[in-house]
């Protein structure tokens, strides 16, 4: 029986190598490899692989994974040669018109498809590219560099809210409370002991009832009222607040890459800040402008960037809309109670206030939290604080007392109070 | 003895102590507490332990609700086609889209711009582009857009109250049809009057597969003698477009051009603009009036007289002799018409004087007097002047006598009813009804489960005209387009569709409107490219209509066709009149229009008996009840009989009643429409070829029974204090003001001579506001306004106004932001009338400001008065102290907005409760909830809409960006609103250039930033009563 198996595992071995055997022998050898080179020097072609490739590959290339183009992990392993790797970098279709099998093959396996001419990369860029970066991407070099570099930021948490403290005193004051009758109840136990025969309690001076003088109890009370008072006033106001929310979203999209390290603009995505009342959540549309090519990203890979796709109903691997698009429903962060009407496009437009006034430092977020209190008092203090733009807009011209007093020197500025900004119907109606 | 010139109810006149005692109150029933609360809840049982259950609950449901995580919202972004080839324009979530579309209901045309947010339409605008209207539309065309979202509506088609789908529907109807025709049967489609031409064409595919097809028009208030007439004087059937601009002297005859008739939007625009004199031309026409029954347009005439129905042919008649015994035309019979003779020969002399620009007309649908006002308008040679036949509308095409032929028509086999009611609103009902029940096939278009419709076989619904595409020919040579606004709510289908699907032709409404170009009778559309038929939909209209009128009359041949028979008159004679709000009933399930107040008598929720006041005296009808409670009557007619509430309508003619149609529907048509008022077209009568809508030998009772009724004019009444104890009389203030053409040329301030010298003694100890940008003000012109609630409509849908429905509003708790006060002078039988659009008068020193305890309403620096309702405790102190009574508080939840909402509204408050009506109200403002006080906010979001609009262009704000609600609406231009600091602006020309400018309780120096412009009257005589003050200031 044995005997049997193992002729089989070793049959099978064979039909293996058999298949193999033709493409190793087709497949060049690579020129470098990670062990006889100096760390700085690898470290520095694998910098300037990943440079070049963002720059010119990664728009139709994956180093795993089909896009428009192959996968680059181990396209070598398909070329016979180097050199002709690296032709069909510079110019794919001059192979392609030179007859050599696998090009042709390739460019019709892709529907044809002209490959751009990159004939500005030099050779040892393309091996830079090839040999260096998608190598060590392919052994996971890179991303465990990126995921150390990453790595400090990633584990941000929600801010310690009110209520978390509001609890933590209330269960402080009710032990302090326990403890204090429990020391009166031993107290007045140890003067029962005490007594004597006559039934008069023997005068014993105990540590608890030197402090239990009336004028120390009425401070006792005086400073339980205050700091009981203090915290449901401001537990009061605080109702409603949500200062520091920060909900998990249906898709873990994050500002920090898109905002902070892509360097995308705010409004690319929230276009109606400076023209609606609404900044507008972008349509799955604005997604996919991108993400039709971007398909993988650097924390999540493909799981997350698939949701995009499950939702608006695009199949990466036909690059088509095949699904009818589903609706993403985000947890709203920034909610104002109805009653208050704001306007984006005047503070972003008219008032060229940066978003983060008011949301913070957004591309820095991995997940997006709430970061002004969003309370009148904070809409107000602002509006007395900061400046219009009266100078430079013509709709201000009619404040003609305003300019007088600027070109008389009388006044510095005008504040949007100034201007009535802080009247109830500014914001109430 | 009073001094009032101006009342509003005869105790108002005679200032009985009652009244007064009723008009210090800030709310005029006693607070119904006990109604609620039963015997053994009373205070005197509630013991300790019952005060300490109630505070427990009170404090653990407090605790509870605020303990209550805040909920989690949701922000879904739109989902668009994502494919790129079929991507629509994607929407920005915030900012309005408007599109160009047409309003077409009973003899009401308007082009319209409909404003949607986020793809829903929430309000209509007119047009300002389009000729003739520029702007400006009834109450009706304001209100429709609360009827897209009707929970009444149907919602899919249905066979005999089952549901099916359009499929089964198509194919059944369409078998049927096939065999009928075949057989040779008859199929019948009765319509009311249709100028759609993708309807004229889908019917012409229709008979063309079915050729025993027959169309039958009809209108509920039909013109036809109109028609007939012309036929005779014009040659053409038509009627023709009214050119008040043009006329110096108007004479109407029982003709409410202004508010019902046909076109009534043009007509009160073109009328008003030759009423209002300025200091540079102080000229205006004279307009007569000869009513039965008081409309907005009698009572915007200089001259009017009551006369009974039966008495018009003969003052038309004496007229007529009297012209033509000056132009030389033969003579008609003589009348005697007694003691009218003396105004038809003034008004004679009228018209004589201004031949070729003057326009007698007559609502009247008899053909006779219909040829009387001819001949009157061609001896004063009025055709191809005042008159333009040339624009000949399409609109009221309704035959009488082919109604009348189709009753009488015992062979119909299929009945299609194409927009039309008949079983409800035609004078043949009973007969049609039968028929319906008879046919083979029996098919009805309607939106929803009318009259009609609960008897047919199938109801294949049609769209909401916001919902749908269309060209219409409202009149020759201008073509009006309707373009969806929204996607389909229900699954319906436009009319024109489902009859081009029955005829076997597949097609699309958009195809269909398309193709119809090609039937124009101007034939453009042929000649347009794509891009311009494309440019023309975004105007909405296309204009061939010529400048200059045309027009001319055969005199002789329509003098000769007068049948001078007079009518006998004998007893009480009832008038059936289209009311300014429901007019045919069309409209009957839009709460808004129920409960907007009849611009005359000020009731809303019912029709009535409208009693002259003599007659209602002397039957034992108080002059006005203290309560809403009032007497119901029986009206008995030809062996019919109705019951309803009667009220006093002053100037109503003696010994006639008048009732309105378009009331008593069933339950089918929606909850606001079932249950109001009393269907009074069973009355109307078939005589000589037309429908008379009035009829003699009534007889009147006055019942034991009341009837609680919404009337808005008895609460919040302003009050000419003619005892201000430390003021001298000369400071008396009114609050309208008047004088007639002749003082006016003589002096821009006549009427208003007080003004100078309060002025002269305003001082005062507050510093007052400082307004370093905008002052906005608003100014109204009393003498164009024509009370015709276009704004009060406008107003109600821009702001969410609630609909509180007949219990709160007999409970005077009407919470209308403007209401138009209406105010009598002279005598009770024949009083003047004058119109007083009334809102917050935002005043600089507003006594509501300083009383409130949590400074809610204050000022703002640019004028307004400002009403926070989130600081709003509702303690109603300032609506206590507030002098124009403006200010109303949400007794309820009325929109059914906050979360413990519908705990104790009443019943029939909940007109505006459910999701799909809510989707009307404006997302920029506030929905206000119970226990707060409401008020105008002179339309803030606008203003700070059009600030913001000049601010992302840099530019400074122009005079007309901001334009209020009732402004917008307004077809007769009579409120202006503007910025008052802007030396350019027209506010700032009339509050410091207009001699006819005025505040309200100026004297008092409340400093409001609304002015009304002093009603000029184009009368001989001076008014009644003149200025005391003045007088005495002079001697």
């Amino acid at each position: 029986m044995s005997n049997c198996r193992n002729g089989f595992k070793i049959f099978l071995l064979l039909i293996a190598f058999a298949t193999i055997l033709p493409f190793k022998a087709q497949a060049y050898n690579l020129s470098v490899t990670f062990d006889d080179l100096s760390d700085a020097d690898i470290a520095a072609r694998v910098e300037e692989g990943k440079k070049l490739f963002k720059a010119n590959c990664a728009a139709c290339h994956k180093v795993d994974g089909k896009l428009t183009g192959p996968a680059m992990a181990d396209v070598w392993t398909h070329w016979d040669s180097q050199a002709k790797l690296i032709k069909w970098v510079q110019n794919s279709q001059e192979l392609v018109k030179s007859g050599d099998p696998y090009a042709v093959k390739i460019f019709n396996e892709y529907n044809k498809q002209v490959m751009s001419a990159f004939t500005q990369l030099s050779d040892d860029q393309v091996i830079s590219i090839i040999e260096y970066y998608v190598q060590a991407e392919q052994k996971g070099l890179g991303k465990a560099k990126e995921a150390v570099a990453a790595g400090g930021g990633a584990e941000s948490s929600g801010p310690s809210s009110g209520p978390n403290k509001w609890i933590l005193f209330t269960v402080i004051g009710a032990l302090a409370l326990i403890a204090i009758s429990l020391f009166a109840i031993t107290s007045k136990l140890d003067g029962l002991v005490h007594q004597g025969a006559d039934g008069e309690p023997v005068k014993q001076e105990s540590l608890f009832s030197k402090f239990q003088t009336k004028k120390l109890v009425s401070i006792l009370i005086i400073v339980g009222v205050v700091f009981l008072g203090y915290n449901i006033v401001k537990g009061a106001i605080d109702l409603g607040r949500s200062q520091g929310y920060q909900p998990e979203q249906p898709i873990k999209f994050s500002h920090a890459l898109h905002a902070g390290q892509n360097k995308i603009d705010c409004q690319y995505c929230h276009t109606g800040a400076d023209k609606s009342r609404h900044s507008v959540i972008p349509s799955m549309a604005v997604c996919m402008n991108c993400h039709k090519y971007v398909q993988e990203g650097p924390k999540y890979g493909e799981t997350e960037i698939a949701k995009i796709y499950e939702y608006s109903g695009w199949d990466p691997v036909s690059s088509s809309f095949k699904n009818a698009p589903k609706p993403i429903e985000w947890v709203k962060i920034h909610n104002l109670p109805d009653h208050v009407y704001f306007n984006h496009s005047q503070h972003v437009k008219v008032g060229g206030i940066e978003c983060q006034t008011c949301h913070g430092n957004v591309q820095e977020m991995e997940v997006v939290q709430q970061f002004a209190p969003l309370s009148m008092g904070w809409c107000i203090n602002c509006h007395r604080q900061t400046d219009v733009q009266f100078a430079n807009n013509d709709y201000y011209s009619i404040f003609e007392r305003y300019h007088d007093e600027i070109k008389k020197g009388e006044r510095a500025n005008v504040t949007v109070a100034d201007i009535g900004g802080t009247e109830c119907a500014k914001c109430h109606y | 003895m009073s001094n009032n010139k101006y009342w509003q109810s005869l105790e108002q006149r005679d200032e009985t102590p009652e009244f007064k005692e009723q008009a210090a109150k800030e709310f005029q029933d006693e607070m119904p507490v006990f109604d609620y609360v039963d015997d053994t809840t009373k205070v005197e049982s509630t013991g300790r332990r019952d005060f300490l259950k109630m505070m427990g609950f009170s404090i653990s449901a407090a605790a509870i609700a605020s303990s209550c995580k805040i909920p989690v919202k949701k922000a879904i972004p739109y989902v668009f086609n994502l494919d790129q080839s079929s991507r629509i324009p994607e929407l920005v979530p915030g900012i309005a889209d408007y599109f160009a579309t047409s309003y077409a209901e009973g003899g009401d045309f308007s082009s319209i711009l409909v404003k949607t947010r986020e793809n829903r339409p929430i309000k209509i605008e007119g047009n300002t582009a389009a000729p003739f209207v520029k702007g400006g539309t009834t109450a009706r065309a304001q209100a429709s857009v609360l009827s897209l979202y009707d929970v009444a509506r149907l919602t899919q088609p249905k066979k005999k109250g089952e549901s099916i789908t359009w499929e089964q529907a198509d194919s059944e109807i369409a078998k049927k049809l096939t065999k009928i025709s075949a057989e040779g049967g008859k199929i019948v489609i009765i319509s009311n009057t249709n100028y759609s031409l993708a309807t004229q064409k889908a019917l012409a595919t229709f008979k063309a597969k079915y050729p025993t097809t027959q169309v039958v028009t009809y209108d509920p208030v039909s013109l036809y003698a109109i028609r007939k007439a012309n036929q005779i004087t014009l040659g053409e059937s038509i009627i023709p477009t009214y050119l008040f601009d043009k006329a110096k002297v108007i004479a109407g005859f029982n003709c409410d051009f202004l508010g019902g008739f046909v076109n009534a939007t043009e007509n009160a625009k073109r009328y008003s603009a030759n009423r209002v004199p300025t200091k540079e031309n102080p000229n205006m026409s004279r307009h007569y009036h000869f009513q039965s029954y008081v409309s907005i347009t009698s009572a915007s005439a200089d001259y009017k007289h009551s006369i009974k129905p039966s008495q018009e042919k003969a003052v038309l008649m004496a007229l007529y002799n009297k012209i033509a015994a000056s132009t030389g035309a033969s003579s008609l019979a003589n009348v005697t018409i007694s003691d009218l003779q003396e105004s038809v020969n003034k008004l004679a002399a009228e018209l004589l004087a201004n031949r070729g620009e003057s326009i007698v007309i007559s609502g009247t649908n008899n053909v006779d007097i219909q040829l009387l006002t001819n001949a009157i308008n061609a001896m004063l040679g009025n055709y191809g002047s005042t008159i333009d036949t040339a624009a000949a509308l399409n609109l009221k095409q309704g035959n009488d006598e082919a109604l009348k032929a189709l009753s009488d028509d015992t062979s119909v086999k299929a009945v299609l009813l194409l927009n039309s009611n008949p079983v409800y609103d035609s004078v043949f009902a009973d007969k049609i009804k039968n028929i319906i029940t008879k046919a083979e096939l029996s098919v009805s278009f309607a939106d929803r489960l009318d009259e009609s419709a609960e008897l047919v076989q199938y109801i294949t619904p049609d769209n909401h005209y916001l919902e749908s595409w269309d060209v219409l020919e409202p009149k020759k040579g201008y073509i009006s387009f309707v373009q969806p606004t929204i996607n389909q709510l229900f699954d319906t289908r436009q009319a024109f569709v489902s009859l081009s699907e029955f005829a076997g032709a597949t097609t699309t409404a958009y195809d269909l409107i398309k193709s119809a170009g090609e039937g124009f009778t101007t034939g453009f559309i042929a000649s347009l490219g794509n891009t311009s038929w494309e440019s023309a939909l975004q105007t909405g209209f296309i204009n061939n209509v010529s400048e200059s009128a045309s027009g001319s009359a055969n005199l002789s041949a329509t003098v000769s066709a007068i049948n001078t028979k007079l009518p006998t008159s004998n007893g009480i004679e009832v008038i059936f009149y289209e009311s300014v709000a429901l007019a045919d009933g069309k409209e009957a399930n839009n709460p808004f229009l129920q409960e907007m107040p009849d611009p005359i008598t000020r009731t809303s929720w019912d029709n009535f008996i409208a009693l002259p006041y003599t007659f209602a005296i002397n039957n034992g009808i108080k002059a006005m009840s203290q309560d809403s409670t009032v007497k119901t009557a029986k009206i008995t007619l030809a062996n019919k009989e109705v019951v309803l509430p009667v009220i006093i309508s002053y100037g109503q003619a003696q010994d006639t009643v008048a009732i309105a149609l378009g009331y008593g529907r069933s339950q089918g048509v929606g909850p606001a429409a079932f249950g109001s008022g009393q269907n009074v077209y069973p009355f109307l009568t078939y005589d000589n070829g037309t429908v008379s809508y009035s009829a003699g030998s009534a007889a009147y009772e006055t019942l034991k029974g009341t009837h609680k009724m919404g009337m808005s004019q008895r609460y919040h009444t302003l009050q000419e204090d003619n005892n201000l104890y430390n003021r001298p009389r000369r400071f008396r203030n009114n609050i309208v003001k008047e004088a007639n053409l002749e003082q006016f040329r003589k002096d821009d301030t006549a009427g208003n001579e007080d003004r100078a010298k309060i002025k002269d003694h305003l001082t005062t100890l507050y510093k007052g506001y400082d307004s370093p940008g905008h002052h906005w003000s608003m100014a109204v012109d009393l003498n164009s306004c024509i009370g015709c609630a276009a704004c009060v409509i406008s107003c109600n849908i821009e702001n969410n106004v609630p609909v509180i429905g007949r219990e709160e509003m007999s409970n005077t708790r009407s919470m209308h932001w403007l209401r138009i006060d209406r105010y009598y002078s002279g005598d009770p039988d024949n009083p003047d009338v004058a119109f007083q659009p009334l809102m917050c008068q935002h005043c600089d020193n507003a006594p509501c400001e300083n009383v409130c305890p949590v400074n809610a309403t204050n000022h703002s620096s640019e004028g307004l008065n400002q009403m926070a309702y989130n600081r709003c405790i509702g303690t109603k102190y300032c609506a206590n102290n507030c002098p124009f009574k403006v200010r109303k508080f949400n007794w309820y939840d009325y929109q059914g907005n906050d979360s413990f909402g519908g705990w104790n509204d009443p019943t029939d408050a909940s007109y505006m409760y459910d999701n799909l009506t809510r989707m009307v109200l404006n997302p920029d403002v506030t929905v206000r909830s119970r226990g707060v006080i409401e008020k105008c906010s002179f339309c803030v979001q606008r203003i700070q809409a059009s600030k913001l609009t000049a601010k992302t262009e840099g530019r400074p704000l122009k005079d007309g960006d901001v334009k209020t609600a009732c402004q917008t609406a307004c077809p007769t231009n009579s409120i202006s609103f503007g910025d008052r600091n802007d030396k350019n602006s027209e506010i700032h020309r009339i509050f410091f250039d207009n001699g006819r400018n005025y505040h309200l309780y100026e004297e008092q120096h409340f400093m409001t930033n609304v002015g009304y412009q002093v009603k000029i009257r184009n009368t001989d005589e001076e008014p009644e009563f003149t200025f005391v003050g003045a007088k005495e200031d002079k001697a």
